[in-house]
């Protein structure tokens, strides 16, 4: 890994700060105004906004171009997520180039869900590199001025790469050496997928053993009960607690719309307190707060950890 | 093998629109083990082609006549030829290499222009059986299996990953995009643990390299492909085998 420090997020992972960061979400439109709102809202909270590269390959505004306008508008420093689910290695390397001309500085490179599980099922699947790959390829040319052909990069990109790990996923040993080979690979920090369990996140540090890359821990305080339910039902490796779900169901019930907010803010509060006391006892050097619309849980979860 | 199954009757009525007198050929190598090519099954598409008002005329290939081969398929061909030229098109019963083989043959050789039309849809390289198949090969001109413990990452994963497994792997570890298959990665663990080859696992596998794969892939025998007397006693000795040697343990 080298030295060099060119993103707030990696000087405050590499000065040893507790890190936090949240996530923006582009969506189906010609324009970026809500993402760039809810950024206006975080700044200040987090580090860093992760910025969606077509979730559950929904087909969305370019992350590249999300990452950019966001970054230009408000300041909040952006995480380009990057998945190669659409996109061929000659097309990466191009918008790794593309990102760092823009000026982004930190990637977060992933495989991407399938075509098929998304609004687009019938487009050609493309996965010619995948995240372990990418990360190779993202440090070569960062790192060494050249793409995975050996081609020279003219004045290279100065960003940092980070990976995904999934502490829920079925097999962990499997996971977990996937996760090694990522740091075999260079990765300079890792990211968990949504975790709602203590001991599910226990046993993922146990089995990586001590590693030297800084761990992001990823929470997902639903806004709402669909946000919680489509997390328990369509997202691989996540399994929501049902007493949170079922709190969160109730919530529905309650018409009066800040009374509804209110009960929402306290069952993330409740359920999270005894996640984020938690938290603190492992190797975990932040948490990643992927609460998409939902920046005002930001403050008294990041009080919990004080 | 390569398997494959019949279109739905109603796309193979929509390019026959216009077209009343048809030809249906079979196919006697893939098609005929997966039974969408073989003499029952030409009966059987050309009686609802009939039910349908059309004028069938039949050219079933017996087994082992694969209409992919030009050498074998020809003949047949030729032997129909007056029939071929009165019909307005011919629905070929194999995979999208036996339709065109024929059109190419029809065209370049016998100066029949006609509509050849696909009867089935190819779903791959397939292995196992007699019940259970699966896709096992793409045919990438590049072979991974050394480096992956024997399984395929680019066909067995539903993403075609060289360094997974993804994310998305289920409960009982199946795949993401479908539970009823398993995840190839989670295979390869499990056969790297077995061969005692774990620290293969987290080593990188560079990108599969694409560049073999160069469409349409030529090939070319040093002598022609050729069924002699020598490849029938061959092929003889291995029905032989197979009548009187050890049974092997089949699926339900």
């Amino acid at each position: 890994m080298g030295d060099e420090v060119y993103s707030d997020l990696m000087r405050e992972l590499k000065e040893g700060e507790y890190v936090f960061t949240g996530e923006l979400e582009p969506e189906k439109a010609g324009d970026v105004n809500e993402p760039i709102e809810m950024a206006r809202e975080l700044v200040g909270m987090v580090v860093a906004c992760n910025v969606t590269d077509n979730p559950q390959s929904f087909a969305y505004v370019n992350s590249m171009a999300a990452s950019y306008l966001i970054q230009k508008e408000t300041g909040m420093e952006c995480v380009y997520q990057l998945r190669c689910s659409d996109r061929n290695r000659m097309a990466l390397l191009s918008d790794v180039l593309g990102a760092g001309a823009l000026g982004l500085k930190n990637i977060l490179a992933l495989a991407g869900d399938h075509v098929s599980l998304g609004d687009t099922p019938d487009a050609k699947p493309v996965f010619d590199l995948d995240s372990t790959t990418l990360i190779k390829l993202i440090r070569s040319m960062v790192d060494d001025g050249k793409d995975l052909g050996g081609n020279e990069i003219h004045n290279p990109p100065k960003l940092h790469v980070g990976g995904a790990a999934a502490p829920g996923a079925a097999h962990l040993k499997a996971e977990v050496g996937k996760v090694k080979r990522k740091i075999n690979a260079g990765v300079e920090y890792l990211q968990t997928q949504v975790v709602y369990y203590t001991d599910v996140l226990d046993k993922f540090f146990d089995e990586l053993g001590k590693v030297d890359v800084p761990i992001l821990v990823g929470i997902f305080p639903a806004r709402t009960f669909g946000q919680a339910d489509f997390f328990d039902k369509y997202v691989a490796g996540v399994d929501v607690p049902p007493d949170y779900l079922e709190a969160m169901r109730a919530t529905k019930a309650i018409k009066d719309k800040e009374k509804k907010k209110e009960e929402v803010d306290r069952v993330n509060i409740e359920f999270f307190t005894g996640f984020l006391e938690h938290l603190k006892g492992t190797p975990a050097a932040g948490c990643h707060m992927m609460a998409v619309g939902y920046p005002r849980i930001i403050p008294p979860l990041k009080k919990l950890m004080e | 093998m390569i398997a494959q199954e019949q279109k739905p009757m109603e796309e193979i009525l929509g390019y026959l629109e216009g077209k009343q007198k048809v030809v249906v050929m079979g196919c006697g190598g893939c098609a005929t083990f997966y039974r969408t090519g073989d003499t029952k099954a030409v009966n059987e598409l050309a009686e609802n082609l009939t039910k349908e008002g059309k004028d069938v005329f039949k050219i079933p290939l017996p087994f082992s006549i694969q209409a992919c081969e030009i050498e074998k398929c020809g003949v047949f061909l030729e032997k129909n030829r007056k029939e071929l030229e009165n019909r307005d098109a011919v629905l070929v019963m194999s995979c999208g290499s036996g339709v065109q083989v024929v059109a190419d043959y029809m065209d370049e050789k016998m100066g029949i222009a006609k509509s050849v039309i696909p009867a089935n849809d190819a779903i791959g390289l397939v292995g196992g059986g007699p019940i259970h198949l699966k896709e096992t090969c793409q045919s990438c001109g590049m072979c991974e299996l050394g480096k992956t413990a024997g399984i395929c990452p680019l066909t067995a994963c539903g993403k075609g990953l060289m360094n997974g497994p993804c994310g998305g792997v289920r409960e009982g570890n199946k795949c993401e995009i479908d539970e009823t298959k398993d995840c190839a990665w989670v295979k390869i663990y499990e056969r790297m643990e077995k061969l005692d080859e774990l620290d293969k696992f987290t080593s990188i596998r560079d990108p599969h390299e694409w560049s073999k794969t160069k469409r349409p892939r030529l090939f070319e025998m040093e002598k022609p492909v050729k069924i002699d007397v020598a490849a029938g006693i061959g092929a003889m000795k291995g029905m032989m085998a197979v009548t009187f040697g050890p049974k092997p343990k089949l699926d339900e």
